[in-house]
């Protein structure tokens, strides 16, 4: 595992989980991962937790899988229930170069923002400019000229993901992209 | 109290007619909605379905899992930016 930074920017990291509770009495967290592949995670050296918007290097001592989405980590320095009580609810961060690269049409969402999209039928869409993950089911924002394009994030919308020209290629229904020009 | 089964599901009839068309004619245009309380019912599989939700029309691609649900439930009213004062939290 790569060596962990000392100083850390938001933009540099991504989101691994939360803090949720304490487990047994030696201080002991279960992070709930948020992510599609735990396993990923289990042997971590360190990660980043936010304390009040700064992110702090926590290093571990033992960490393993609890239940499916859980992460019972042992830090270093946290060795009393009241060290850990400090910590629940905080975020856990990683930076983003720990991410396993995805390849073909899988994408992270942070990976594809101001990628441009372009439509089968209809041509250039405009800029990718978020992601909206709110809703049951996430969507693009698209921005063209000031306007704003909303697109289902779907397998069978997305025909190529081309990460040398920054280009998503879409196949979008007919009236979609005509219901907000 | 719940709905009637003698009544089946609620779709509001234009809704349902426009699923209809484009079952027939095999066409996956989107359909524009305000009904944001129709039901989503098997026939919708597979549609995109553009649900208002006050201020814009969100896409709803439908799949099987969305079945029973309504269509309000995919398009929010009101968007989450975090809670007042968060920022600053524990910098007193």
């Amino acid at each position: 595992m790569k060596n962990i930074r000392f100083s850390m920017k938001k933009e540099d990291c991504f989101y691994l989980g939360k803090i949720v509770r304490k487990y047994s009495f030696n201080g002991e967290l279960l992070i709930k991962l948020d992510t599609d592949e735990p396993e990923l995670y289990e042997n971590l050296d360190a990660m980043f937790v936010d304390v009040r918007g700064t992110f702090i290097p926590f290093f571990i001592e033992h960490s393993q899988l609890h239940k499916s989405d859980l992460l019972r980590v042992l830090f270093e320095d946290v060795t009393n229930e009241a060290d850990a009580d400090a910590l629940i609810k905080s975020e856990v961060y990683l930076p983003l170069e720990f991410l396993p690269k995805l390849e073909g049409n899988k994408f992270y969402f942070h990976e594809v923002i101001g990628f441009t999209m372009e439509d089968k039928n209809y041509g250039k869409v405009g800029i990718i400019k978020s992601i909206n993950d709110t809703t049951a089911q996430a969507l693009f924002e698209v921005e063209n000229d000031g306007k704003e394009i909303l697109i289902p994030m779907n397998d069978q919308f997305i025909v190529k993901v081309d990460r040398k020209t920054k280009t998503i290629i879409v196949d979008t229904p007919e009236g979609l992209i005509d219901l907000y020009l | 109290m719940a709905r009637s089964l003698k009544k089946g599901p609620y779709v509001h009839y234009k809704l349902e007619k426009k699923v209809a068309v484009n079952i027939e004619t095999s066409k996956k245009t989107v359909i524009k909605t305000w009904s944001r309380a129709s039901m989503i019912t098997p026939d919708f599989v597979g549609q995109t379905i553009a649900v208002h939700n006050g201020r814009q029309f969100v896409p709803v691609y439908v799949t099987e899992n969305m079945v029973g649900h309504k269509l309000g439930e995919f398009s929010p009213t009101r968007s989450f930016r975090g809670h007042a004062g968060a920022k600053n939290k524990g910098k007193k």
